[in-house]
């Protein structure tokens, strides 16, 4: 499943939705906000062009439910206000074995990051800028 | 012919989160970026090198779909195409 939420990520609850009875590893990436040292970030704003993200999201899915043989796999991808420490994204994969489900989590995250239509904005003590761009 | 634009990001805080134009017919995508700089000095600015050519952090879709921004600028748009304008991708 594909999700892009406002609201705060419950990662148990997608766990719970990855495990299968012929599945012997699930496999969890969570992505959280930053404070690099000395940015003094007080906060983060996630943007999303919602339907263009979540159709790639769920391109992405496919590719690494085919290419890696995965039983499940969960996105979760954050907007809005959030805190220090929040998590942003969620990644749970599920799969016979530890290999597959380690290299289709790492797959999505990789993809998501070059793919899905999201920005960030930082906000700190002395300022806020768009990561990545203008 | 009339076209929506939509923005994210530093573009949105610039052209506003969508609106629609109308444009000369089979007008391209680029004219479509041109329209828009001359209504807003500060997207030229961020969208556009001084020698008139989009500058490469501009990224863009027709109905959301990504278009290469150096290869399709020439392509003309109909009427009822959206375009979308942002920047990099900051996910994750």
């Amino acid at each position: 499943m594909i999700e892009i939420t406002d609201s705060e990520i419950c990662l148990d609850e997608l766990i719970k939705r990855a495990r299968r009875d012929d599945a012997g590893a699930v496999v969890t990436f969570l992505g959280t906000v930053r404070d690099d040292e000395d940015c003094g970030l007080e906060h983060l704003e996630v943007e999303a062009f919602r339907e263009a993200a979540i159709a790639e999201l769920q391109a992405i899915r496919e590719e690494a439910m085919s290419r890696f043989g995965l039983k499940a796999a969960e996105v979760v991808h954050r907007t809005g206000t959030l805190a220090v420490g929040e998590s942003i994204v969620a990644i749970v994969c599920s799969a016979g074995h530890r290999e597959e489900a380690f290299s289709g989590c790492r797959y999505i995250i990789e993809q998501l990051k070059s793919r899905a239509p999201l920005w960030k904005k930082e906000i700190s003590e002395t300022g806020e800028r768009w990561v990545g761009g203008a | 012919m009339r076209v929506k634009v939509i923005a994210f990001a530093g573009f949105r805080e610039i052209l506003g989160k969508e609106r629609e134009l109308d444009v000369k017919e089979a007008a391209t995508v680029k004219e479509l970026l041109q329209v828009l700089a001359a209504g807003s000095p500060r997207f030229r600015e961020e969208a556009f090198e001084e020698s008139g050519a989009v500058r490469d952090y501009v990224l863009l879709m027709v109905n959301r779909k990504r278009i290469d921004p150096q290869q399709d600028l020439s392509r003309a748009l109909v009427d009822g195409d959206e375009l979308a304008v942002f920047p990099p991708l900051a996910g994750g």
